[in-house]
């Protein structure tokens, strides 16, 4: 049996998915986004978290069977509520095997996966195709801008995503609207354009900056430097993704 | 959100352009369609604020005395007289914008006996709180129904068939007195409203409150006065009831009749809302906004039947758009009522009020029946001032004869027990003796119980005029209620016990006493331990939930051992904490209770507990489904005087498109998992933070403090910093 390392489990998580759920964050993440607010969830390993409240350890060791046991005991409220789990992180795909054997012990539960699309294909099939629903991150369609903000290119997570779509399970995408970054005109239609007429897709989720991004990063011993200014007003003109005829909601 | 920004709340996103960076996105599903007071109530409501009505009060004070103690006239006869004269002495205020009339300008309830005369006629008595009958909740649909006439055919006709029975023909004497007074008051205001040439007023006054209304309006008119008569005679917390059963006859024919659109309708249902805030600042309470004007909605009918109506709708929409802490709604639910119903309840609950209150019917009537309320009967249940059910009408029941302190029956029993080298079931044994103890003392306390006559409640009551007997001779119902305060704290002090110094045995009995007595000043690490390490209730954890469900095991063990409370009743256990988990914590003038010193759940002296149902302050807390499934695992068949589960959302849940539906569902959750009583606080800690440093921002901040809703900055600080220390769920 695998073991995973968790550090949070959230329950009535309005923000992730329909009806009542349960989040669970899955630790470590091969992307370093310049506005990641959960930085405890980079590295894969448990870790003490220091702040004035005092210290705590994030990341906790589950057996599929131990963290399958905890979302069950809450099943029954779950289904009741037109809700579920959604699993989320850091990048929970980096868990990919572990992550399968837990929703393989969760039968019947509407499974939501959240995930930046940047893992090997093969792990990216294992879990999606046992979700029920995927929100999927599309940060910059420019790879350049996309490796100078995350550390990363993005041909992985593209080629990630047309595989979502041929696979044919539902999903939106969850743009994270940074100011001077992900908000341009540019890189929204070129969302825009590179999502429309996917079969599986529900709609496009624009999330408004969390200016409490950095809040975190001294608790884990980390800088928090952004790449753009906070305090840059934010474009949400979602123009081009009713132009494209791609439903669209700003959250 | 919180009520004070509504006005700020910008509209649906989509298509906003630009705007700065981390700002408001609200969701167009949040906004639509909501109920707007008119112009002519936005100023009302502006001068209920600014304490506009407070100019029509009269400073001096009306005299009842002089004539009762020269006439040496009895109590009952008194308390006619005295509501005779304080309706004579109502000066008559119809404002211009004013469809539904009545503002107080008495500002004191005067005495009817010089104090010493009252020490003697009370001596070897217990009063309940301030002595007048309180905490109840009149039979308002019975007085529509029949009018203070149809009322008063009922006096005169008992009077006839008791001629011979001298007590039941000054009971009904002083009854007709009372309606007179209330006819005659309603008369003047018609007279000045002709005068002003408000003949809408005029008419309305001219036909209610003597006759049945024809109309909503009249319908409105007649319950705000014979309500606000009831404030003038000195009873307090005087109960609304089901509102949208006993006024549904009357909107229903209206709207049939075209006579009225939903939309005036609703306005004037909203007049009627506001005027309760009118003279609410004279109400007792132990805080301002603690003053009982509960009113509840929703549930089955008397033949069990759905009792949901337009009505029901309406309320939770006005009660939005009115915005203030009266009156305190509440909503009967099922896990299976309509998720559009609780989706307008969620809306309500948006705003931050602390209301709607839910109750679970499908717990609560099975509860009251085994409690000896008939089938019929509990399912017309409505809640006194805060939660404890009642039956409107037809209960003289004292809902709140005092608390029993869970942490002190714990706290006691720890410290006794483990300095005996008692077993950890000889702590449990030493628990529930003590909580014997403490319902024994109370009933004791209240076996004197004296209730003063009250001819004009019982006017509006099912049974007096009918029998002859006055209100505080007693009702159908005579039972009393104990709230079972600081459960949660207590059931994790045991938890803590039998975790550490029976289990893991890494804690000595000494060396917990002392840390107890000590305040754990020399011994913040073992402190720590209690209080991160110990299992805590709230988390769906048996080792901690166990302990809670056993303490209210025991406080019903302890009720159902008391046969009759001396009035013909019984004791119903309850699982609220009212006021005592701050009182408990910090001591108060005549409480018989004792304070709490620091405790064994690694709380230290002066913290606060927990409020009725919640987790303890602090604790870590898996989130609010745990806390449903913990707070569900009580046997509320015998626990069944009312106590809110106590949950706080932070209001960014609803910046979420789909909020208003995840809420409702989680309100479903509620019922679904078998939980009794639930409220939700809907705040914004950092915006509680800076109302503390600049009230003068934060006039409009309305809270949930206990079993009501209150201005954050009119609260005592030590209640607005428990509030500010709960958890918060949804970030």
């Amino acid at each position: 049996m695998l073991t995973g390392v968790v550090f949070d489990i959230k329950e009535f998580a309005v923000h992730n998915g329909p009806g009542v759920r349960v989040i669970v964050f899955l630790k470590g993440c091969s992307l370093h986004c310049s506005w990641c607010h959960n930085p405890e969830g980079l590295s894969p390993q448990p870790q003490v978290m220091h702040s004035a409240a005092g210290e705590r350890v994030a990341g906790q060791v589950f057996t599929s069977t131990e963290l399958a046991a905890r979302i069950n005991s809450q099943a029954g409220l779950l289904r009741a509520a037109e809700g579920g789990v959604t699993f989320s992180g850091g990048e929970p795909l980096a868990q990919a095997g572990f992550l399968a054997e837990v929703i393989d012990q969760l039968p019947g539960l509407h499974v939501l996966l959240d995930t930046s699309g940047h893992v090997a294909e093969r792990d990216f099939r294992l879990v999606a195709a046992r979700s029920d629903l995927v929100y999927f991150d599309l940060k910059l369609i420019d790879t350049t801008q996309h490796r100078f903000h995350t550390g990363d290119g993005n041909e992985g997570i593209l080629h990630n995503l047309h595989v979502l779509s041929a696979m044919k399970v539902p999903f939106v995408i969850r743009v994270p609207l940074i100011p001077g970054v992900t908000d341009s005109e540019s890189n929204l239609s070129a969302i825009a354009h590179t999502v429309a007429g996917m079969p599986g897709l529900q709609r496009v989720d624009l999330l408004s900056y969390n200016r409490a991004a950095g809040a975190k990063y001294a608790a884990v011993g980390l800088t928090f430097r952004p790449t753009y200014d906070e305090l840059w007003p934010l474009n949400v003109n979602t123009d081009c993704f009713d132009f494209a005829g791609v439903e669209v909601r700003v959250v | 959100m919180m009520t004070e920004n509504m006005a700020g709340m910008t509209g649906p996103a989509k298509k906003a352009g630009q705007i700065a960076a981390g700002g408001e996105c609200r969701s167009s599903a949040t906004t639509a369609n909501h109920f707007k007071l008119e112009p002519r109530l936005e100023d009302m409501k502006r001068n209920l604020r600014e304490g506009y009505f407070k100019r029509f009060r009269d400073s001096e004070e009306v005299d009842v005395l002089t004539e009762c103690e020269a006439e040496r006239i009895s109590w009952p006869r008194r308390m006619a007289r005295l509501t005779r004269r304080m309706c004579e002495a109502q000066r008559v205020v119809i404002c211009p914008e004013d469809l539904i009339v009545f503002t107080r300008t008495v500002a004191k309830v005067p005495p009817i006996y010089s104090e010493a005369e009252y020490r003697v006629l009370t001596a070897g008595h217990r009063l309940h709180e301030l002595g007048p009958i309180s905490n109840i909740c009149a039979d308002w649909g019975l007085v529509l129904t029949q009018g203070l006439s149809g009322r008063r055919e009922v006096a005169l006709k008992t009077r006839a068939a008791n001629r011979n029975n001298p007590a039941a023909v000054e009971f009904l004497d002083c009854a007709l007195e009372t309606i007179d007074a209330v006819l005659a008051l309603a008369r003047r205001y018609a007279d000045e409203a002709r005068r002003l040439g408000r003949f809408d007023v005029a008419q309305t006054l001219d036909r209610v409150p003597a006759e049945p209304p024809r109309t909503f309006r009249e319908a409105l008119q007649a319950l705000r006065l014979c309500h606000a008569v009831l404030w003038l005679c000195g009873h307090y917390h005087c109960g609304l009831g089901r509102f949208d059963q006993y006024m549904w006859p009357y909107l229903k024919g209206n709207l049939e009749a075209g006579r009225l659109t939903e939309a005036g309708t609703e306005q004037l249902l909203a007049e009627f809302f506001l005027s309760l805030n009118r003279d609410s600042d004279l109400y007792s309470g132990v805080q301002q906004g603690d003053n009982g004007q509960s009113l509840m909605v929703g549930g089955v009918k008397r033949d069990g039947s759905c009792a949901i109506n337009l009505l029901t709708n309406m309320v939770l929409r006005v009660a939005r758009g009115v915005g203030m802490i009266d009156p305190k709604i509440n909503l009967r639910i099922t896990k299976d009522t309509d998720l559009k119903l609780l989706e307008l309840a969620a809306q309500l609950t948006e705003i931050g009020l602390g209301f709607p209150q839910y109750s679970n019917d499908d717990v609560v009537i099975p509860g009251l029946m085994a409690h000896g309320y008939t089938a019929e009967d509990s399912r017309d249940y409505s809640v006194a001032a805060c939660w404890e059910f009642l039956i409107p009408g037809r209960g003289m029941e004292v809902v709140n004869i005092g608390a029993l302190s869970m942490s002190a029956a714990v706290d006691t029993a720890i410290r006794t027990g483990l300095a005996s080298g008692d077993s950890f079931e000889g702590i449990l044994d030493r628990v529930g003796a003590d909580m014997r103890r403490q319902v024994d003392r109370l009933i004791e306390s209240y076996s004197g119980l004296l209730l003063p006559p009250a001819p004009y409640y019982s006017v509006l009551m099912d049974g007096c005029l009918e029998r002859g007997h006055d209100l505080s001779e007693g009702l159908k119902y005579n039972n009393y209620g104990i709230h079972g305060a600081g459960s949660s704290n207590a059931a994790d002090a045991l938890a803590a016990v039998k975790k550490f110094v029976f289990d893991l045995k890494s804690l000595s009995p000494d060396q917990l006493i002392t840390a107890l007595d000590t305040n754990y000043e020399h011994d913040e690490p073992l402190r720590r331990t209690l209080f991160e390490e110990g299992p805590k209730t709230g988390n769906n954890d048996d080792h901690a939930d166990a302990f809670m469900v056993r303490l209210f095991d025991l406080f019903a063990d302890a009720c159902e051992k008391v046969r009759d409370n001396g009035r013909g009743g019984i004791v119903r256990p309850g699982s609220g904490s009212a006021m005592y988990y701050i009182w408990l914590a910090t001591g108060h003038d005549g409480m018989i209770e004792p304070v709490i010193g620091a405790s064994a759940d690694g709380r230290k002296r002066g913290e606060s507990f927990s409020s009725s149902l919640a987790p303890s302050q602090g604790v870590r807390v898996r989130g609010p489904l745990s806390v449903l499934q913990s707070y569900a695992k009580p046997d509320y068949r015998r626990i069944c005087n009312g106590g809110p589960l106590t949950m706080e959302l932070t209001d960014t849940v609803f910046r979420n498109p789909e909020a208003i539906h995840q809420v409702a569902l989680l309100i479903r959750l509620f019922a679904f998992v078998g939980c009794q009583q639930l409220q939700i606080n809907t705040l914004n800690v950092e915006t509680l933070k800076d109302a503390k440093l600049h009230p003068e921002r934060h006039r409009n901040l309305v809270v949930r403090v206990w079993g009501w809703s209150g201005y954050f900055c009119e609260l005592d600080e030590v209640y607005q910093d428990q509030i500010i220390a709960r958890h918060v769920y949804g970030d």
